[in-house]
């Protein structure tokens, strides 16, 4: 083996030569890598079968998880013997350590995990690894940003990841009846198990949420063992999750269940029936009768304001035109009272005239004597003086007194046109009279 | 806070506590012509667009697969 040959870059003979050891015979330095690789550690790997092919003496399958692939093979009689039922998608947990195949002048070399052991990954081993992702998507602080996301009591779209045929669907579709919600519903229908399952489910929430109508997002699956529900656990779709400005309210499994997105979900949820009322938490038929009560104190409140209000105002405005009325009506008893007196006044005088007479009368008996013929003389004077004031002797004479129909005496035409319902008293009786109008 | 700050969107739920919130002063009999005449128009407003929320999803469910909706938001 040459210790050092120039390296000649570009054509150029004045290169410098590098200073790297070398070059070797590439089969030299394969065989001394296959030496190394396999002076590593033996381990045993855990993750998802991916690829998996036989060919005549072994057979090849890549193991899988979110974070890396490493291409595994197994001599075939040895796989054989295990009778392990392998596909793509299991879970497994082999044993064993790095080869490289060197490969030679026709054929191409090759890394892979030369698998010496091998078996199903059991519940322990998967929540063993449940555990270290959870770990890391806490210390990535990919629990909370779905959390922190605002969800609308009253969404119009939802959108709902679930497998096509699953009974997830109808439970759906009766939480969101319960709630009177008949809104617009975008079905995303994609895989529920096995290992297409997690990433047509990460790819149908990464288009939902880039529609830009869905408010919020139910993933749902029914019961299941483990490893059935293992898809939920993937951490990449976790981080999809975890990351999207969509709330997701998850419903995986059974109540009893607790998978991986339940972590980075929003909310999570024991059934499909409560994710559907939790993605609608308000009852929509309950809310319009709310509505339509507040709607009438609103309206109660806005008629009261003003029709008390107006109310008010036209009785103030009222208020000077009842006061006249009322003077009104206290003027005319005033003149009622005032007739009725003057009637009295002058019946009280009549029969005090007639009293007058009849005590002279008397006086004029008792008084005969020496004089008694001068005293009479002198009382039948005052007699006729007397009498010549008496209104019946004037009427004797062919007068007449006017008066109203309360007996008021009018004393002139303007008095008598005023009153229109007149009385004339004659000596021998009264006649009533109408002054016609002009 | 700054003046250019925009108001907080609009929610169904904030609404209807802003409704309850004007039905409460107008139950104290505190509020004189003017508030009252303001508040019940404010009140109006927010329970129209609570009523046009409620209206639809009311409309009764319409159910689509996640395609036709891409294909509608496209044809758009």
């Amino acid at each position: 083996m040459s210790e050092s040959v120039p390296i000649v870059r570009g054509g150029d003979p004045s290169a410098t030569a590098s200073q790297l050891p070398g070059p070797f015979p590439v089969g030299v330095y394969a065989g001394r890598l296959r030496a190394q690789l396999r002076g590593f550690t033996r381990v045993q790997l855990t993750g998802e079968v991916f690829g998996f092919s036989r060919s005549r003496v072994r057979i090849y399958f890549e193991l899988r998880d979110a974070q890396g692939a490493i291409q595994c093979s197994m001599w075939r009689d040895e796989f054989e013997a295990l009778a392990v039922p392998l596909t793509d998608g299991l879970e497994v947990v082999v044993g064993g350590g790095c080869d490289y195949y060197v490969g030679n002048a026709t054929s191409s070399p090759s890394f892979h995990f030369a698998v010496a052991e091998l078996r199903i990954a059991g519940e322990g081993d998967l929540l063993a690894e449940l555990a270290r992702r959870r770990r890391r998507l806490l210390q990535d602080g990919l629990f909370e940003p779905q959390q922190r996301l605002a969800r609308p009591s009253l969404p119009h779209t939802i959108g709902v990841v679930c497998g096509e045929h699953s009974k997830a669907r109808d439970d759906i579709l009766a939480g969101l009846r319960r709630r009177g919600w008949q809104g617009r519903l975008v079905w995303a229908f994609a895989p529920v198990q096995d290992r297409r399952a997690a990433p047509a489910i990460a790819a149908a929430l990464r288009e939902l949420a880039a529609c830009g109508e869905i408010e919020v997002v139910i993933v749902a699956r029914g019961g299941g063992s483990l490893a059935d529900l293992y898809a939920f656990c993937d951490e990449a779709l976790c981080r999809t999750v975890a990351l999207l400005r969509v709330p997701v309210i998850s419903s995986v499994g059974h109540h009893t269940d607790h998978t991986l997105i339940d972590d980075v979900a929003a909310v999570c949820c024991s059934t499909p029936t409560h994710a559907a009322e939790v993605a609608v938490p308000l009852d929509v038929t309950a809310a319009r009768v709310r509505l339509a009560g507040d709607a009438r104190r609103l309206r109660d409140h806005g008629h009261r304001a003003l029709v008390v209000r107006a109310r008010t105002l036209a009785a103030l405005s009222r208020a000077p035109a009842q006061q006249l009325d009322r003077q009104r009506r206290r003027l005319h008893q005033l003149t009622r009272e005032l007739r009725a007196g003057s009637r009295r006044q002058l019946q009280r005088s009549d029969a005090a005239v007639d009293g007058a007479a009849r005590a002279l009368a008397r006086v004029s008996v008792r008084g005969a004597g020496a004089d008694a013929g001068a005293r009479r003389r002198d009382l039948e004077r005052l007699a006729l003086a007397l009498g010549a004031h008496d209104p019946q002797r004037t009427l004797s004479r062919g007068y007449a007194l006017v008066t109203d129909r309360d007996g008021l005496a009018l004393g002139s035409a303007d008095a008598a046109r005023a009153s229109r319902s007149l009385t004339l008293r004659f000596h021998d009786g009264a006649v009533d009279a109408e002054v016609p109008e002009r | 806070m700054s003046g250019d700050e925009p108001a907080p969107a609009r929610t169904y739920e904030s609404a209807v506590a802003r409704v309850e919130e004007i039905i409460r002063r107008l139950d104290s009999g505190d509020a004189g012509l003017r508030e009252t005449l303001d508040l019940v128009a404010e009140g109006r407003g927010l329970v129209e667009y609570c009523a046009g929320e409620l209206e639809a999803v009311s409309q009764g469910l319409q159910e689509l697969r996640l395609d036709e909706l891409v294909a509608r938001l496209e044809a758009r």
